[in-house]
């Protein structure tokens, strides 16, 4: 079943007089429980793409399909309400609020549901305890390592058991040694709850640790390839541009 | 989400940035502080002049006459027109029982005499009520007692201020004269009153009545002292400059001194004489509140009877005191209007400041009107803290200005001060504080409402 599916996209920027072309008429699917890498270079248009996943950016044409909702028609309202149910987003700067402490982060996107202050605590915690960072839930940002602050924006994103989660350069303002932890983990724990990740990056090597690995430039895919690591649940094809 | 939750984010964001925090509460401190002041005296001073309007016979009297005597209105463009004499008498008095709101009526009949007493004299206003009618006048008792019912004598209960009348029969000279109180005691005294004024006169410049013989030196009566009101020789009150005694004596006194002859202060028939029966001079009407006495006042007046009170004086003075408290007001508005710039200001300032996390916020899910609700609720906050605080203040200043006032006597009715803040008025400064803080910051609020999510993922 397909969870992800982008029908002939385009997203044409107005410069002046002069029309860029963002996205240049996009098509693929992702299935359900596929971790997907869109790899392109500065200005490629990958970012754009994914923005335009997650209902941050509205798309000039096309049709885009999430988990059977049609993501084009929603208003802002809408596709916030969207977001809170079906999303998680993991930054590149992590982007943790800096005046609370790493369980109140995490908790952050439940309260946005309206759980109460008990539950979410108790989410908040478990999840924390999945990617290894008991020992700091009560810390502030500011004191945890790049690594650790990354791991708490995983947690954050995971706590809501979202359908799909969309990770943008997750790695890019990490080390390279922490990079691969992070990706390990980020790795391990979809494969364990079944759920879909794209990921948005330059780098070729994370790119590997994806199941299919969507090649972007100008605003189109030019190239779909399995990853290094891939498996059985990788679908090739179903995408042209 | 939760408006606990919101509170409490709206709340920590305030505190993240204590400093700007204080200065912005402090805008709106000083803003409400001026307008609860400024209001603040204007209560104040309508209180005073309201108090002082009740020793002028209260604000729910109203005082009942016949048509075209001296009391009441001139202007009654009708009572010319209802030539016919209406005059006042028990039947009036049940009537007036009748309409609604009337508390309680206290027909008066009303002369003056000649009151002696020691080589001292001065002229009473004597008043005839019924004696288990005259505390319900107001009248308080310093000493002595009310006149007994049916004594078969005169019995007079003295004002507290008619002592100071009095002067000395030879030199003319008074309390008010030489500040020299007269040396008599109403109590023990022996006091006579003379009612026939004008043959008193006629006697002493030894005039002739109509037929010629020489006018007769009219009676003195000695008089019974009841008691004295309460109070010194110069606390005024609506009965102090009047001599009460029981009615039915006096109208027994009056028949007997004035007989073939017109009683001063009753009407007269045509030939000038005066009706066999003697009727009230005015009627005192208690009305049981305020709001009521013009209802029951036109009620009286359709009656065919001149009624007056304090009413429009109170009106008019009320709605003075209304503009005075607008301009004061006004004038404390002006520094809460700059306050509220001042929280507008901030709250800009904090949404630049913080596009990112609302940035992150959007993305992670939060609600728009969350978003909106969360800022506007900190603007709440500045409103309320500002207010409470301000509040706090206005009362210290109010003491302040109120002790001041004090010490400088300024001779005005000043026993509850110029400063005077009812709870209505903190309980509206603190709900307009707070009114005025969200308000300002109602456009910051939209705006980060529509700020874009995009800005959480920009990478710096």
């Amino acid at each position: 079943m397909s969870v992800i599916k982008v029908e002939d996209l385009y997203k044409i920027y107005k410069v002046g007089e002069s029309k860029v072309r963002a996205l240049n008429g996009v098509s693929f699917t992702i299935e359900k429980g596929e971790f997907c890498a869109i790899v392109g270079t500065s200005g490629s248009g990958k970012s754009t793409l994914l923005n335009m996943l997650a209902g941050l950016e509205k798309p000039t044409k096309g049709e885009i399909v999430i988990a059977g909702e049609h993501m084009e028609t929603k208003n802002e309202n809408e596709l916030v309400k969207f977001r809170r149910e079906h999303i998680g987003f993991i930054f590149q700067s992590f982007n943790l609020l800096p005046a609370m402490n790493a369980i109140e982060n995490v908790a952050m996107p439940l309260t946005f549901q309206g759980m109460s202050k008990e539950k979410r605590i108790k989410k908040a915690e478990e999840v924390l305890e999945l990617v290894g960072l008991s020992k700091h839930k009560n810390h502030k940002p500011t004191q945890m390592s790049g690594g650790q602050q990354q791991r708490v924006g995983i947690a954050r994103a995971l706590v809501v058991q979202p359908e799909i989660i969309f990770a943008d350069e997750p790695t890019g303002n990490l080390d390279s040694k922490t990079s691969a932890e992070v990706m390990s983990l980020i790795k391990k724990i979809i494969r364990e709850k079944n759920q879909t990740l794209v990921m948005v990056t330059h780098d070729d090597h994370l790119a590997s640790f994806a199941d299919r690995i969507f090649r972007i430039s100008d605003g189109k895919i030019v190239s779909i390839e399995n990853g290094s690591e891939a498996n059985a649940a990788s679908v090739p094809d179903s995408a042209e541009s | 989400m939760k408006f606990r939750d919101m509170l409490r984010m709206s709340g920590s964001s305030l505190w993240k940035r204590k400093v700007r925090t204080i200065l912005t509460v402090l805008g709106v401190v000083i803003g409400t502080a001026s307008i609860v002041v400024m209001i603040s005296l204007g209560l104040g001073l309508s209180r005073a002049s309201m108090a002082e309007i009740e020793q002028y016979g209260g604000i729910t009297t109203i005082t009942v006459s016949e048509q075209g005597s001296y009391y009441g209105d001139y202007d009654d463009s009708e009572s010319s027109a209802q030539a016919s004499q209406e005059h006042l008498d028990d039947e009036v008095v049940e009537q007036i029982l009748q309409i609604e709101h009337v508390k309680d009526a206290y027909p008066l009949l009303e002369t003056e005499a000649l009151i002696t007493c020691g080589g001292f004299q001065t002229y009473g206003s004597i008043r005839g009520v019924a004696p288990e009618k005259m505390e319900g006048l107001g009248i308080k008792l310093g000493q002595g007692q009310f006149p007994e019912e049916n004594a078969g004598q005169l019995q007079a209960v003295y004002g507290n201020m008619i002592i100071g009348d009095f002067y000395n029969e030879k030199t003319g000279e008074g309390y008010w004269y030489s500040g020299e109180m007269p040396d008599i005691d109403l109590m023990t005294d022996t006091i006579m009153f003379i009612f026939d004024i004008d043959a008193y006169y006629n006697f002493l410049w030894g005039g002739t009545s109509e037929d010629g013989t020489a006018v007769q030196m009219p009676k003195k009566r000695i008089v019974q002292t009841a008691g004295v009101m309460e109070g010194g020789v110069e606390d005024y009150s609506s009965n102090s400059y009047y001599v009460y005694c029981d009615i039915d004596e006096l109208k027994k006194i009056l028949k007997k001194e004035f007989k073939n002859k017109a009683i001063p202060g009753q009407p007269t028939t045509a030939s000038g004489k005066s009706y066999k029966e003697i009727y009230y001079t005015t009627i005192q009407v208690n009305v049981d509140d305020m709001d009521h006495v013009q209802e029951v006042q036109s009620a009286i007046n359709s009656m065919g009877y001149q009624a007056s009170s304090n009413a429009e004086w109170v009106e008019s003075m009320q709605g003075q005191y209304t503009y005075i408290q607008l301009a004061l007001g006004g004038i404390g508005a002006v520094s809460l209007i700059v306050a509220a710039i001042g929280i507008a200001n901030t709250m800009m300032m904090s949404i630049y400041e913080r596009t990112k996390e609302i940035g992150i916020m959007k993305v992670l899910g939060c609600d728009m009107r969350n978003i909106q609700g969360m800022f506007l609720l900190e603007a709440g906050y500045i409103g309320f803290i500002g207010g409470t605080v301000g509040l706090a203040l206005s009362y210290g200043l109010s003491a302040i200005i109120n002790m001041i006032v004090k010490s400088l006597e300024l001779g005005m009715n000043m026993s509850f001060g110029i400063s005077y803040i009812p709870l209505w008025l903190a309980l509206v400064s603190i709900i307009f504080a707070i009114f005025v803080g969200m308000a300002a910051g109602f456009f910051p609020s939209l705006r980060a409402m529509k700020l874009s999510p995009l800005a959480a993922i920009r990478n710096e």
